[in-house]
């Protein structure tokens, strides 16, 4: 039961300057950024501001570990965005349309997860059907449920927004806390912990990276690899729906357009924390230290007021940046 | 009798091959046209047939530039982008020029299509870069130009359309039909010609197959995996602006909405339904021109039968994914058929 019986499966490599610096880069940068930002307007070391990007942080970390997760199989999920939008609009429409005003707040609670994680399910199972069974390209399979998930968003709402969610949500899924800690860091943080012990200590985790470093490898090694990516994708979709849930929770409405660009910005937070697209690499941490330089780049962008399009040219920039960054690392460790 | 049985066999196998190549795009095309000739009488009126043609060149010409870049291993995310960007600068040149020189709107046309489609090759040169230089993969560097790309694209505008074009430009080239026909088509239909021209009779042709299919081969046998994939991404950038240019000259004003996440997407689609494959090496641009007329005549269709347009996405989602499960289906069958180790 204890860890400490465990015997010792992993040789740990002796950690080379090159790995350090990998470890060190984006920490520091992430730190030079803040206080950079503080030069110019110091609300942006403010308690309120610094609470404010946690809670910032908690909701793309989510989507960013979820991505992760497929990205460690050397896959993708384009279609997370609309998934986030399909489910807030779906598990909205489902408390707020479809129950009678005398229902108790458990199950209005009930309903508004079970419908918004299995609309995440569904997508789930349909991206790894396409991908695992089908072995369609994952860029292909998850461009195919965007589009399809995006119409079912639009067409549920009827392109506008579903309101009038019940409180009961808002309190557990956004302004409730617990021990004085808000809703969303404590969802977070359970999805942290939770899916960074998955990944390296369950058969399941080690199995993701296997198949995403050599699928073959990973058959020839008795590894059910359709199963596994099957399961990959679903686990991706279901923490994406969760998430889905709590930004719903913090809008007060369920939002066609909530999901947005958060594919490509859950993408791009993996992707600067050092996750790869050709797998086989990646964990909860890079995906999370990804996530706060992402959230602390455009917080500070917005606190000192720097034009909108102005923005989208920097991040561009940094992802490209960022990227050639990993590369020069990984060629050189 | 052997020796028949086996002919039957080759030639089974040869028309298979043949039905491989093409794909299931002139078949799909078929199928809609023929199915909207029973339902809607109003599909077949001259003024939606040309609307569906023009829109498809618009759509076609993208969709080949992205096709060779699929082809060379890679991805473009930029095109839509680059759309936005070359309507903005085109007008803005023609509009800037036009106030200076009043007199001479040929000078003025000529300046607002070099800076756009300088922009084109401008965005393909630093897609290349990062993709062969840099070595990020072809996905991510285009998620950041597209990013960068618009942003300038906004930044130019504030999001306001710029107007001012020279008349004959919008009169006489985008509006105007020609022999019957809208002017677009034969400048779509010229400059497919020419990318299938230099697909199939040229060395960077050659190339872009070769670096696609197998680019550790290509790099061995002394290819300049550099100067052909940045190629494919200039090639690509430069097309994506003179749908800009035609998309300009048709709506009468710059404007950074045009092109989009939208056109990105379907440009891809309609590669991929086209039967261009991402792992590279393979696809015919005349198909990729046919599954884009494809696309466009059956959101026409949706349209004519008043399926509500929020729907629409999801029936394209469904078509691209079975069209490349069935593709992915098909070329393993024929791999286990002729025992090539795939």
């Amino acid at each position: 039961m204890t860890a400490t019986n465990l015997p010792e499966l992993t040789v740990q490599p002796s950690a080379t300057l090159g790995k350090q610096l990998q470890l060190f880069v984006l920490p520091i940068a992430t730190t030079a950024l803040l206080f950079g930002f503080a030069l110019v307007d110091s609300r942006v070391v403010s308690p309120g501001n610094l609470i404010n990007i946690l809670q910032q942080t908690s909701y793309l970390s989510v989507f960013a570990v979820a991505q992760t997760i497929v990205l460690i199989t050397r896959g993708l999920d384009l279609a997370l965005g609309p998934t986030v939008s399909m489910v807030s609009v779906g598990a909205a429409l489902a408390m707020t349309q479809f129950l009678d005003p005398s229902t108790t707040s458990i199950s209005i609670l009930l309903v508004g997860l079970l419908i918004g994680v299995g609309l995440g399910w569904l997508v789930g199972l349909f991206n790894g059907f396409v991908v695992a069974i089908l072995r369609v390209n994952p860029f292909i399979a998850t461009l195919g449920s965007y589009n399809i998930a995006l119409g079912i968003a639009t067409t549920l709402s009827g392109g506008r927004p579903v309101q009038n969610v019940p409180d009961v949500f808002t309190n557990v899924f956004y302004s409730g806390s617990f021990l004085g800690v808000p809703a969303a860091i404590l969802f977070a943080v359970v999805i942290w912990v939770g899916l960074h012990l998955m990944l390296n200590r369950t058969i399941f985790g080690r199995s993701l990276y296997l198949i995403g470093t050599n699928v073959r490898a990973a058959s020839v090694a008795g590894i059910p690899t359709r199963r596994v990516l099957m399961l990959a994708y679903l686990l991706c979709s279901s923490l994406s729906a969760i998430g889905a849930l709590m930004l719903t929770a913090r809008t007060g409405s369920g939002e066609p357009n909530l999901g947005g660009s958060l594919s490509l910005q859950a993408l791009a937070a993996a992707l600067v924390g050092g996750v790869s697209l050709t797998g086989g690499t990646g964990s909860v941490g890079a995906a999370l230290l990804g996530s706060v330089f992402v959230t602390i780049l455009s917080n500070g962008m917005n606190l000192v007021q720097l034009n909108g399009n102005i923005q989208l040219i920097v991040l561009g920039t940094i992802v490209i940046f960022g990227v050639t960054l990993d590369q020069y690392r990984t060629r050189h460790k | 009798m052997n020796v028949v049985a086996h002919r039957n066999y080759t030639s089974a196998i040869a028309v298979g091959r043949a039905t491989m190549d093409v794909g299931i795009v002139p078949l799909l095309l078929l199928v809609v046209v023929a199915a909207m000739a029973l339902v809607e009488p109003h599909f077949y009126s001259t003024g939606n047939i040309l609307n569906m043609v023009r829109s498809a060149s618009f759509l076609a010409v993208v969709a080949c530039g992205q096709a060779l870049v699929l082809i060379a291993g890679g991805f473009d995310l930029s095109v839509g982008a680059v759309i936005a960007l070359a309507s903005v600068l085109a007008a803005k040149t023609m509009a800037w020029i036009g106030v200076a020189y009043p007199d001479e709107p040929g000078l003025a046309i000529a300046a607002g299509v070099l800076a756009a489609m300088a922009s084109g090759a401008g965005v393909g040169l630093v897609n290349g870069f990062c993709v062969a230089k840099l070595r990020i993969s072809g996905f991510v560097a285009t998620i950041g130009t597209m990013s960068v790309t618009l942003g300038i694209a906004l930044i130019l505008t504030n999001g306001i359309p710029v107007y001012g074009l020279p008349g004959s430009f919008v009169q006489q080239f985008g509006r105007a039909t020609w022999l019957g026909l809208p002017s677009t088509i034969y400048a779509a239909l010229g400059a497919i010609a020419l990318l299938v021209f230099v697909q199939r009779r040229t060395l960077l042709g050659r190339y872009i197959h070769a670096i696609g299919g197998n680019p550790e081969a290509a790099i061995v046998s002394g290819v300049s995996v550099f100067r052909y994939q940045t190629s494919t991404y200039v090639l690509s950038g430069v097309f994506a602006a003179l749908t800009g240019l035609l998309l300009t000259a048709q709506v009468g004003s710059g404007q950074a909405s045009l092109g989009g996440d939208r056109m990105m997407l379907q440009s891809i689609a309609a590669a991929v339904i086209g039967g261009v494959s991402l792992r590279g090496g393979v696809g015919r641009l005349e198909i990729v021109t046919l599954a884009s007329l494809f696309l466009t005549v059956l959101t026409n269709a949706l349209n004519l039968l008043r399926i509500d347009s929020r729907l629409q996405p999801v029936l394209l989602g469904v078509i691209l994914v079975v069209a490349v499960a069935l593709d992915e289906l098909s070329r393993r069958n024929s791999a286990l058929d002729s025992h090539e180790p795939t």
